[in-house]
This record gives C-alpha cells, structure tokens and sequence, in this order.
C-alpha cells in the first residue's frame, strides 16, 4: 500500500520534467495524427468558402504574444484562404500589443498570394473604447478610422471606396483571446446583424457555444485544434497540425496525473 | 455639487444613450455617435492617466527603496526604452511598426513576444502539477466533473478515442478494487454483498464501456460541450445579462454611488 500512497505525493520537479519531455518528443521526431475537422470549424471554412470573388471580410486581432501560438496559425490559415478565393481583407484590432503580429501575418500572407495593399486589403490599427468603434462603424467606418494605420486617407485606397459600413463587409472574423468576442456579437451582430466567426484560445472559446447554437455566430475556431482543423481544411499543414501531437501527449499526460494522484488520495484517505 | 453634477451627467447621458437604441433617428442617433465619439477621446486619455498612474506608483517604490524596488525600476527602465526605441524607429522609417523597423524586427518580435509567450508557456506546467494534486475524487459531484473534464481533454485530441478506454478501464479496475477490499472488511453481511457485488458489476462493465469509448469519446466530449456545458453557460449569460442591467439603472437613477469614490 505503501507503494500506491507515494503515487499522491509525485515531486511537481519529476511532473515538470516529464511534461517537457512529453512536448518536446514528438516534435523532435515530427509525428502527425489524423484527424477529423470539427463541425463547427467546418462550418466557418464553409461561410468562408461560398463566398463570391470580391467579397470584403474584417479580422480583428483581439489577442496579443501570449495567446499566439493558438491564435496565429488560425489567422494564417484564414488569410491563406481569404486570398485563395480573391476575397478582400480589411483589418483592425482592439488589443493594441497584438497589432503588429496582425501586421506581420497579413504582410507575409499577402506577399505569399501577390497581394497588393490598399486593393486587395487593408489595415487600419487600432482605436481605443472597444464597444464604442464596433458602434459608430456600423455608421460609417470613417467616423473611427478616417486613416489607415500608415496615415493614408481610406478614400484614397481603391478598396475601400465601396466600403462604408458592416452592410459592406460579407463576414467579420475576430480572433480573440479575452472578451472583446463577446462585445462583437452583442454590438455588430445583434445591432447590426453581421455575420460573425469567432477564433481563439481553448480557455474562450466553450464561451462561443450559446453564440453557435443561437446562430450568432456562424462559426467557431477554438483552441490549437480548431486551428489544426482549418489548416486541414485549407490544405495547409502549419504549425497548428503538427502541435497538434504534443498537445494529444500532454493531454493524456494529465489525465494519468489525476488518475495516479486519485489512486494515491485514496489509498491514504483509507489508511485515514 | 461633488457629487450631484456627476449624477446629473451620468443620468442625461445614460437615459439618451437607451433613448437612442430604441429610436435610432434623429436627434438621437447623431447623438448616440457623438457620445460615442467622446468616449473613444476619453478611452484615449485613460491611457495617458494609466501609464501615469503605473509610473508614479513604480517611481515612488524606487524612491523609498521599498521591498523589490528593483522590479519597479527595471519596470520604468523598460518602458523608457520601449517608448524612446519606438519614437526613434518611427521617425528613421516613417512608422515604428514599417517593415524596416528596428522596433517590429528586434524588440517586438525578439523580445516582447518571447517573453510574453515563455510567461504563457510556463502555465502548462503549472497546471498539469495543480491538476494532479487538486483534482480528487472526493465527492461525487467532484467525480462527476472530473470524468467530464478527463472525457472532453480526450475527446478533443487526435489520440483521445483509442487512448479513453484504457483509461475509463483504469478507472473502473481501480473502483473495483476499492469496492472489494473495502467489503471484505464489512462486518455487515449486506453491505459486504452489497460492497463485492458492486466491485464484481465494474469489472463486468470494463468491456462494455471500454467499448463505448472506443468509438464515441469525441461524439461524447462534443456532446458535453454542446448540451451540459452550454446549458449552464447560457444560464451565466443570462444571470450576469439581469445583473449588469440592475446595475446600470442603479448607475443611472442615481441609487449606486461608488463610482463617485
């Protein structure tokens, strides 16, 4: 028994050491799983997909560095597809530190695909007051971005001279990793009926569930795994896909953790 | 007058603002835009007040050589380094975030996002040693929940159908033992029987459960998610959506005056 009480006093040093070994190893030896896409992420790939040539979609980078290994493969995936499908890209964020990754992978995706800036997208940066710019851009954009982030005039910029309001604008995807998601649907959605999907973090995502079934949103993208399943869907195997392996390891790590520390409790709690 | 001309301002402006959700012409949907206009400005000074308010708190600490002033100076250190950087980034490339920029290219992308990432990343370790010595089966509700939770962490992982039934197996085996140790001690024939025949009943049910879970552990976490767990989600929406009207119109009427603080 003495053996079985030990399982509930594992040093956290032996579980760290453990768990990094568990991560490292299958990217060290590059193994992939199959998997099968999500239905909710197959439902934002198909919004995205039936989409016409020309159309406008918004993404708005609502996260910043410390949820950017879940969040950016979406946005890569979702750029990839965007400009796959010729569809025009309008950019914003209202968390000001994530801003240049929006940059950074807009510019990549964009070079990529021989976008041009200014005809084939667009980024206009941030404002502060979150709900207030979702508001006043159901009015006109202009009144909360008369630039762009570089200081051009939106008039001047060939694509956004259609472009005034969310009547304009086919789809609006935010990535998120906080609740600036929820302030989308209650202000853009519910005010102004966008179509809305929603991407980000395992932790905020389960929050978007009402949303779906309600068809608030008519797509979800959460965590790593949705991020794998649209890098699936887009033919596009990144870094999401093969960070898919460590995170099924590490999974199984903790559930066998709890289990083994279960086993210790109450076999001490017995001897109690 | 402190106190009754904010009341006053947040009463007019309360009011119009509800007005002009309602009845979205004018004079009050220009007027919802304007006010939204001005909150954006003030959204934009509250930064100002915040860095402000961040230094002057850190800068006093360093002053009075308060415990861990160090923290705080690297603190005022980084920020003046971070702000001259990017100024003078700004003014050689024409934006401090220009795919030129020394700010984006070394210090955003070489520094903050390492940093901010590794902080992020050290919580993986964090909860897979308080999820092992937090996480106990002492109840049944909380045996309930962590079944749930171990279901939905396989469920949502590419190996998690054909790892479930070894590890539902486990349990099962684990309570079997339990079940039957704990009866061979009875005195009470009842509850020895009772105890044995409930051991006996888990190893039988091993296989078919095993089964389950060999082939529905993502159906099943999906169902977890999409019908318990959205169930009791909607119930927080809803409970938090009364909350924050009750509290608005407390604001607004004048009945809550904390924020006068």
């Amino acid at each position: 028994m003495k053996y079985i009480e030990k399982l509930a006093k594992i040093d956290r040093r032996i579980i760290y050491l453990i768990l990094f070994l568990t991560v490292l190893l299958p990217y060290l030896f590059k193994i992939s799983l199959p998997m099968k896409p999500l239905p909710e992420v197959v439902q934002a790939y198909r919004e995205i997909d039936r989409l016409p040539a020309g159309s406008v979609v918004m993404i708005s980078i609502d996260y910043d560095a410390a949820s950017m290994p879940e969040v950016q493969p979406m946005l890569y995936a979702i750029l990839r597809h965007c400009f796959s499908k010729d569809l025009k890209i309008i950019m914003l964020g209202h968390w000001p530190l994530g801003i240049p990754l929006g940059i950074a992978a807009l510019e990549d995706v964009a070079k990529e695909y021989g976008k041009k800036y200014g005809e084939d997208y667009v980024f206009l940066g941030y404002r502060p007051g979150v709900a207030a710019v979702m508001i006043n851009m159901g009015k006109e954009i202009r009144s909360v971005f008369r630039e762009d982030y570089w200081g051009t005039p939106l008039d001047s910029l060939p694509m956004m001279r259609n472009v005034h309001t969310y009547d304009d604008i086919a789809i609006l995807v935010g990535f998120e990793a906080g609740s600036t998601g929820d302030y989308w649907v209650q202000y853009a959605q519910a005010r102004y009926n966008q179509k809305i999907i929603l991407g980000g973090t395992a932790v905020v995502a389960p929050d978007w569930y009402p949303y779906l079934q309600s068809r608030q949103i008519v797509g979800l993208i959460g965590g790593l795994r949705g991020a794998a399943d649209y890098e699936n869907l887009v033919h596009h195997k990144a870094l999401a896909y093969y960070g898919m392996t460590p995170q099924a390891a590490v999974h199984i790590l903790i559930v066998i953790f709890i289990i083994l520390g279960n086993i210790g409790y109450l076999a001490l709690r017995r001897r109690k | 007058m402190k106190r009754e001309v904010p009341i006053a301002i947040t009463f007019i402006s309360g009011v119009l603002l509800v007005i002009a959700f309602f009845i979205p012409h004018e004079p009050f949907g220009s007027l919802e835009q304007r006010f939204n206009d001005w909150y954006i400005i003030v959204s934009g000074f509250a930064l100002i007040l915040g860095i402000d308010s961040l230094l002057l708190h850190h800068w006093n600490k360093v002053s009075r050589r308060s415990k861990d002033w160090f923290h705080s100076l690297s603190l005022i250190i980084a920020f003046f380094v971070t702000l001259i950087w990017g100024f003078y980034s700004g003014i050689k490339t024409g934006h401090f975030l220009s795919a030129q920029s020394t700010f984006r290219q070394y210090f955003y992308m070489y520094v903050f996002v390492p940093l901010q990432a590794t902080m992020f990343s050290l919580l993986a370790f964090f909860i897979a040693s308080a999820a092992y010595r937090a996480f106990r089966a002492d109840r049944f509700e909380a045996a309930l929940l962590l079944f749930s939770a171990g279901i939905v962490m396989l469920g949502r992982v590419p190996l998690g159908n054909a790892v479930a039934p070894y590890m539902v197996g486990l349990v099962f085996l684990i309570f079997a033992y339990l079940l039957y140790s704990d009866g061979r001690k009875e005195v009470d024939p009842t509850r020895r029987y009772l105890k044995i025949g409930g051991a006996v009943l888990s190893l039988i049910l091993i296989y078919p459960v095993g089964w389950f879970f060999l082939h529905y552990t993502a159906q099943t976490a999906g169902w977890i998610m999409n019908i318990p767990q959205l169930a009791a989600k909607r119930g927080i929406f809803v409970g938090i959506a009364l909350g924050g009207i009750a509290m608005s119109l407390r604001i607004i009427l004048g009945i809550e005056k904390t924020y006068l603080r």
